[in-house]
């Protein structure tokens, strides 16, 4: 019923008990009682609010098991900024309000922080489909897409 | 939706270690967990509800793809991601990698498999019918250590249906070596962008030094009773050119023998329109990859 699991989030390792059935999304949530991670969708795998990264590569922690991260490394929206300084991904963001609510923005940002290592020039089309899988009911994408954009110029 | 109670979770390290946990369990009772990406969600609806979850994550011999004079190995837990940047399908196996870089969104590509996807064999999935238009073949092996060899149309059943037994796990998926003039692709139409099939078409042509077809393969998936070959099209096929009239004639006959159903998403008669077109698209895609292009 219950498993011990070792997980390193942003460089500190959470070693606890839990039961097999726990997703990561709560183990990160409730475990490590880091709430940045979002449940937009009632864990349906929908919604991309709680984009982690697994060893780098975005996921949705809804969508396993937190013993299947048992021994890995996850990177959350609060292993973004150093000492309080925002990623350029994050800055732009903020410069291009790309956000209103803010409840999908973790999960963007993780999927996006992903995207521009693998894409660092992306086209318009590129960014849109790298958003497939994040909702954001309130924007309309549009000022999320600036950001995006803008983020792989600076980075640049 | 969250899962029900799991009483066990094994993470192995090696193909026998798999196979001799899934045997102290009686047959469904343990399930194996390829990236999850459907899983979890059959899990979390109790569709499916098991006692025991069979981690293969750390399995090394079931990740990678491999390329020799034999043919193509892809191991059954190479996720889409790497599914979809490998070289070696891009010509003669480019429907593989089609499917695979459209499957979801970026986040399930990230972990989702293509072992997984051909276990499972989901309704509106990408994998099944796009293995079955390449003619890939699976290889299982079972609790005893016996290896087999399924070809997809036999190892793709109904809706949810494989050959695999419980007690098996899928190695890989094969493919043989392609002649030179090969080329296959697939395309899916979905309510959004990237989203669940509709309907899903793959195609895989083989063709002579006058760009005639000399061999083809169609799969259709998208279908509430399973993808499934249209194989009075690819008789229609043979001996035609890209942009030949007779493509369209040929599509004609995959659109009046597939049976389609009609849902929310789509009518029967929306749904043979979207045979006919996304059809007509990959076959121009398939002879520009059997042509070099």
């Amino acid at each position: 019923m219950n498993k011990t699991v070792k997980i390193t989030i942003n460089g500190e390792t959470f070693e606890q008990s839990v039961p097999i059935r726990l997703l990561l999304s709560d183990f990160i949530r409730e475990v490590a009682g880091l709430t940045g991670t979002h449940i937009g969708c009632t864990y349906e795998g929908v919604c991309g609010a709680c984009t982690v990264q697994l060893d780098g590569a975005a996921v949705k922690s809804c969508l396993m098991l937190a013993s299947q991260a048992d021994g890995h490394e996850v990177t959350t929206i609060e292993g973004l900024a150093t000492d309080g300084k925002l990623t350029p991904l994050q800055q732009a963001f903020n410069d291009h309000h790309a956000l209103q609510c803010g409840f999908c923005t973790p999960g963007i940002l993780m999927n996006m922080d992903e995207f521009l290592k693998k894409h660092p020039n992306p086209s318009d089309d590129e960014i849109r489909v790298g958003l497939i899988g994040n909702l954001c009911r309130c924007t309309g994408y549009g000022h999320i897409v600036d950001a995006v954009r803008d983020a792989s110029k600076r980075a640049r | 939706m969250y899962p029900a109670i799991i009483e066990d979770y094994l993470r192995p390290n090696s193909v026998d270690e798999a196979l001799k946990a899934a045997g102290k369990y009686d047959a469904g009772e343990a399930m194996f967990i390829a990236g999850g990406q459907s899983l979890m969600q059959a899990v979390k609806s109790r569709l499916v509800r098991p006692r025991c979850v069979i981690d293969l994550q750390s399995i090394k011999e079931l990740k990678g793809i491999s390329a020799s004079g034999a043919g193509i190995r892809i191991g059954a837990m190479t996720r889409y991601v790497d599914v979809a940047a490998d070289t070696n399908l891009k010509r003669a196996y480019g429907a593989l990698s089609d499917a695979a870089a459209h499957v979801g969104d970026r986040q399930v590509r990230n972990r989702g498999t293509i072992g997984g996807s051909l276990c499972w064999n989901y309704v509106a999935a990408c994998m099944p019918a796009a293995n079955l238009a390449v003619g890939s073949s699976m290889e299982l092996i079972s609790a005893t250590g016996k290896k087999r060899t399924v070809i997809a149309d036999e190892f793709i059943k109904g809706p949810l249906e494989t050959a695999r037994a419980d007690d098996e796990v899928l190695l890989a998926i094969t493919l043989p070596a392609a002649p030179a003039k090969a080329g296959s692709a697939y395309k899916k139409w979905g309510v959004v962008t990237d989203a669940l099939p509709v309907i899903g078409v793959a195609v895989y042509i083989e063709v002579d030094g006058g760009g005639a077809i000399t061999k083809a393969r169609l799969g259709v998936g998208g279908l509430s009773t399973g993808p499934k070959r249209a194989k009075g099209a690819e008789a229609a096929l043979i001996g035609k050119k890209a942009g030949e009239a007779g493509i369209g004639t040929a599509l004609e006959k995959a659109a009046a023998e597939i049976e389609t159903q009609s849902d929310h998403w789509a009518d029967s008669t929306y749904r043979k329109n979207l045979i006919r077109t996304l059809g007509a698209d990959i076959l121009a895609s398939a002879f520009a990859r059997a042509a070099g292009k």
